[in-house]
């Protein structure tokens, strides 16, 4: 994991709110234009936080996800002026196919940009901005973010040592499945008492106390509020056009025509910008940094 | 490796038999629908559709389905169609919708409550469409009936309105006798 990029780099705070307004402005549009930006933007910074073979891996599995969720919602939704063909008497519509790719669009990422969200704000990130505040839930909340890559390391341990008992069978698809369980409830239940564990843990540092300072401290630098600004002006301009309703966008019965008048680009291009200001942050990096190199 | 080939020959009688069960129709395959010829024996009856209270109610109506409400808001003039045997209110919706190409959507008996099949949107237009208390009622002889249209055994004479009601029923007349808020 690269946390040592100069996306990773900017202030928390700055971070945590590019990270809300973006998935919020994400969640809450239907326009396809729109969804397109953010998850060209996430893919991107996704790209450029994670290792190749992880961001290949990754992609191999959202794109057929993709593919599957557009391809399900006409099972459930039936309405639309342009029906394919009928199943059991209930029409498969193009508008039901198309509704189905824009939401797992959407879907996808927010997918992305919380995984982006993951590898950027590092734990003591996070118990910096919330440490004093709400210390508890900050720890909680913390804890519950790194179970996740923790459960996967110690997934691969404990396999290992069912398989070093003798109890942990490869042959078959069947038994593969039964020796898993059984690895899941041990994955289980030693979560619940390492959970239980950390809490006291960091009860016996005086963790929540007054006058305690944080282990990493952070510093408003020329660089955030740059990025801060940036960020506002475009956020405001993307949720004042989708307020007044330019980005109003349908599906059913009919689809909504595409348009690009001039209000409507501002507000896609303003957001296209804010999508990919991480991307350009670290693509910056890379440069100066290549070119540094070669001057050398 | 028994038990695996177990699993996939599971796995593939389920996919075989999802697929045998589910019929498959073209467009032109579904809308092939056969309705008789009116004869001197044959018993018939009158079925209207219609969407008037939305012609008062305009500001409530989303705005992309403007373009599926007629004018005079009648979808289907009051016509004579050919009652079989047996015939629900449903069972001649369902034929003179798609005789006519009308889309129709419902909701089978099976997934509510009340057993039977409920009318969700005729002509794209769909419960809801028009404010929060809009929706799809049927009418026989002018009555509301206090069931399901599934369940409406229709007879020979008898005059079926669908009409789409944007005020819970009160708009097209029909009469509760208990109260609700």
């Amino acid at each position: 994991m690269n946390n040592n990029s100069a996306f990773a780099a900017i202030h928390p705070m700055v971070l945590l709110l590019y990270f809300i307004g973006e998935i919020v402005i994400t969640m809450f549009s239907s326009d396809p234009v729109v969804l397109l930006c953010s998850f060209v933007g996430s893919v991107l910074l996704f790209a450029m936080l994670s290792s190749l073979k992880q961001f290949l891996s990754d992609l191999a599995f959202y794109l057929p996800m993709l593919v599957l969720i557009a391809v399900i919602n006409p099972l459930f939704s039936h309405n639309g002026v342009t029906p394919l063909f009928f199943m059991n008497g209930n029409a498969v519509t193009l508008e039901a196919i198309l509704y189905g790719f824009d939401i797992s669009l959407m879907l996808i990422s927010v997918v992305y940009w919380c995984k982006c969200f993951s590898i950027v704000m590092t734990t003591d990130k996070f118990l910096y901005l919330f440490g004093r505040a709400v210390p508890k839930l900050s720890l909680v909340l913390s804890m519950a973010l790194r179970f996740i890559p923790l459960f996967r390391r110690k997934l691969k341990e404990f396999r290992a040592v069912q398989g070093a008992v003798g109890l942990y069978s490869q042959k078959g698809f069947v038994n593969k499945i039964a020796s898993e369980l059984k690895v899941f409830s041990a994955l289980i239940g030693w979560a619940l008492e390492n959970s239980a564990d950390t809490a006291n843990s960091m009860k016996a540092r005086g963790y929540g106390l007054k006058g305690r300072t944080h282990f990493s401290l952070f510093k408003f630098r020329v660089g955030d509020i740059i990025f801060l600004i940036f960020s506002a002006v475009f956020f405001v301009v993307t949720t004042a056009g989708i307020a007044v309703g330019l980005t109003d966008f349908y599906f059913y019965p009919r689809v909504a025509k595409l348009c690009f008048d001039s209000l409507k680009t501002a507000v896609y291009s303003a957001f296209f910008v804010l999508s990919v200001m991480p991307f350009v942050v670290q693509l910056r990096e890379v440069v100066v940094w290549k070119y540094s190199v070669s001057k050398i | 490796m028994k038990k695996d080939i177990m699993a996939i020959f599971a796995v593939v009688i389920i996919v075989i038999v999802l697929i045998m069960g589910t019929d498959f129709q073209t467009v032109e395959e579904y809308y092939l629908t056969h309705t008789e010829d009116i004869t001197d024996d044959s018993k018939t009856v009158f079925m209207t559709i219609e969407c008037k209270t939305i012609l008062d109610n305009m500001e409530q109506l989303e705005p992309n389905l403007e373009e599926f409400v007629p004018e005079n808001g009648v979808i289907l003039k009051r016509t004579e169609y050919v009652l079989r045997e047996g015939d629900t209110a449903f069972d001649m919706l369902e034929r003179v919708t798609k005789s006519n190409k009308i889309s129709m959507e419902y909701s089978g008996s099976d997934s509510n409550q009340y057993g039977t099949a409920y009318i969700e949107g005729i002509n794209y237009l769909y419960e809801f469409s028009c404010g929060e208390l809009s929706g799809w009622m049927y009418s026989v002889n002018g009555e509301f009936p206090r069931y399901g249209c599934s369940a409406y055994k229709l007879k020979d004479g008898d005059e079926i309105v669908w009409s789409y009601t944007c005020d819970l029923g009160r708009d097209v007349g029909c009469e509760w006798e208990g109260t609700y808020e």
